[in-house]
């Protein structure tokens, strides 16, 4: 009686966390007219911005992967001094305000900034435009990827890496054939993960580029300038759109066969 | 072939310490000790994997302590065989032979003509996720020969394949030393060392504590570790008594043993091995140098046959074969007269 008691409570206290997530996603799409949504399908503005914004946070994942994975593979493998402080300065742009990561990222992209300038003499600007908001997108997702290629990296066995040396590899061969293929899985999760996450980035790119406006922007000028039933259908639109890319590249990082790894037998 | 000199290397708190081992061109020698004893480290250092803080290792007259890797014509099969799992058995063991310039066609070759001889030709586009642990271990020597080492270093090679398979394991691993190969063979287990050995070396926290060939190691072992490992497990402390041209030890519980030799020191420590001691139920006619009687406390089965604990004021275990059990015909409580010749008390002089 006691452990159904238990069980119950369980189940109703689970039901309310998933209705609190279900029930406003369901008003919106439930409030939405499909006349409106149509119409909201059909509108260029409303296309452009979504396919901005799944391209740019593609981009943005794609370029930084080169860097962000070597660095996971180091972050399992190495010890350095000051490890930790490197690891909480990955994690560091979770935890800020993103608005705050914005006005920092700003701040590196203007014209008097480090990159800004770099980016100035070759007679590019970064503010208000896709590689600027490419940026922004990265610095508050870029944490998800590296995270979750290193704690693959971490679950690939040493001594499979070892023996592979002791076979005449060389250190990238062995990184490349071993290393790499058997954390493929957590890569293509973080790489997922980065990409959504930028996908849905509002305050830092409202910050860095108001204009090429991706679509939570877009959202928001809509709700700020017409009112809720006018940012709803897009709003509905552009879930749906990152629902399926999201459910679409999962399922491209599910079919690689699964990899066994044994448990390490090292005593 | 392969020298050690005066190897240091510091792993946390455990220590490799002045580790200096020869081993010739051909030769099989077994290291012996316990898991944490060192001996894997010892390995990893022999292939390159760690450099040692101190100290030199020569492969062929050649300093390698310094040499990278790859560099090293030395083979290393892991205790759980770290077979690639995101490759076939022919990726697998074609994967060392793809580091050199080597044609596709003659890379072919040689993993058929390799995985022939280790008798696995039929798994070579198999997975390795269903193998048994005697076909990884097949995959794993196959990888590490493909490329012709002229060092083979064995980490534990049957700790993980059942008992059926290990004598087929030891054929192979005889077969490939009669043909040349030199082996160093890693284990925990002293019959593996027993049944493989030209040489043995016991390490035991960091140190080689004795060197030889196996009879001479486990018939004279230094001390009480090593005596432990030849499975023997009746110690006793005793002190030494010189008597006319004769010794005796004297053990604490009034136990009273001749033994043979020619100069001890006051205190130490007695071993005999089990299978040395004879058992009767009634007493034997005078004769032996060694005749103890005591009550039977317990009998087990053991790989030999029957182990029989005696409580003679001290325990004495007593190894028989089933069919002398039998004809003994004596239970627990049974009373027995234990008799072994003075030659079977082997001293360990000072040794704890």
């Amino acid at each position: 009686m006691k452990n159904n008691l238990f069980s119950w409570i369980l189940l109703i206290l689970s039901s309310l966390v998933l209705l609190f997530i279900l029930a406003p996603l369901a008003g919106m799409f439930l409030n939405t007219g499909s006349s409106e949504f149509i119409e909201t399908v059909r509108d260029k503005e409303v296309q452009e911005s979504i396919w901005l914004t799944l391209w740019v946070s593609f981009a943005a994942t794609f370029f930084f992967a080169f860097a962000a994975i070597p660095l996971a593979w180091l972050l399992a493998r190495k010890n350095f001094p000051l490890k930790g402080v490197v690891q909480g300065i990955i994690d560091l742009p979770v935890v800020l305000p993103h608005t705050a990561a914005g006005i920092a990222v700003l701040g590196f992209i203007s014209r008097d900034g480090f990159l800004g300038k770099i980016a100035d003499s070759l007679g590019l600007s970064l503010i208000n435009n896709p590689a600027g908001i490419a940026l922004a997108m990265a610095f508050v997702s870029v944490p998800f990827l590296i995270n979750s290629a290193r704690d693959g990296f971490s679950t690939v066995p040493e001594r499979l890496e070892k023996a592979a040396l002791t076979l005449g590899a060389s250190r990238s061969r062995v990184f490349f054939t071993i290393s790499l293929p058997l954390a493929w899985r957590s890569i293509m999760t973080g790489f997922v993960m980065m990409f959504a996450r930028g996908m849905s980035e509002f305050g830092a790119v409202v910050i860095v580029a108001y204009h090429p406006m991706i679509a939570p922007v877009l959202i928001y000028e809509r709700f700020s300038s017409f009112g809720l039933k006018y940012a709803r259908p897009a709003s509905a639109l552009f879930i749906i759109v990152a629902l399926a890319v999201f459910i679409l590249l999962r399922l491209i990082s599910l079919k690689k066969k699964e990899i066994y790894i044994s448990p390490d037998a090292e005593a | 072939m392969l020298k050690l000199k005066n190897i240091n290397k510091k792993l946390g708190v455990f220590a490799l310490s002045e580790i200096s081992i020869e081993i010739t061109e051909g030769e099989y020698y077994v290291l012996l000790g316990r898991s944490g004893s060192g001996k894997t480290q010892l390995l990893e250092l022999i292939a390159g994997l760690s450099i040692p803080d101190s100290g030199e290792v020569w492969i062929n007259n050649q300093d390698v302590t310094r040499k990278k890797i790859q560099e090293r014509p030395v083979g290393l099969v892991f205790q759980d065989y770290a077979i690639f799992p995101n490759m076939t058995v022919f990726g697998n063991i074609a994967y060392p032979l793809h580091s050199g310039k080597l044609k596709k066609r003659d890379i072919d070759h040689k993993v058929k003509k390799i995985a022939e001889e280790m008798n696995i030709s039929n798994l070579l586009d198999r997975f390795t996720q269903n193998l048994s642990g005697g076909e990884l271990q097949r995959v794993a020597l196959a990888r590490t020969l493909v490329n012709s080492p002229r060092l083979l270093l064995l980490d534990e090679p049957m700790a993980s394949i059942d008992a059926s398979l290990k004598d087929d394991i030891k054929r192979t691993l005889r077969q490939l030393n009669r043909n040349g190969l030199t082996i160093i063979h890693v284990t925990h287990d002293y019959r593996e060392a027993v049944s493989l050995a030209g040489r043995v070396g016991v390490i035991h926290n960091g140190h080689v504590i004795q060197e030889g060939p196996p009879d001479m190691v486990f018939s004279k072992p230094v001390n009480k570790f090593v005596a432990r490992y030849a499975g023997i497990r009746n110690f006793f402390r005793v002190r030494f008594r010189r008597e006319g041209e004769s010794w005796k030890a004297l053990c604490d519980g009034d136990l009273v043993f001749r033994i043979s030799g020619s100069s001890f020191p006051e205190e130490g420590l007695m071993i005999l091995k089990s299978d040395d001691i004879k058992i009767s139920n009634s007493e034997p006619s005078a004769g032996s140098d060694n005749c103890i009687k005591g009550v039977i406390k317990e009998i087990n089965p053991s790989e030999y046959g029957m182990e029989v604990m005696v409580d003679a004021g001290e325990t004495f275990f007593v190894d028989l074969p089933v069919n002398d059990f039998r004809l003994l015909q004596v239970k627990e409580l049974s009373p027995v007269w234990m008799t072994f010749p003075k030659e079977a008390a082997i001293a360990l002089p000072g040794a704890g």
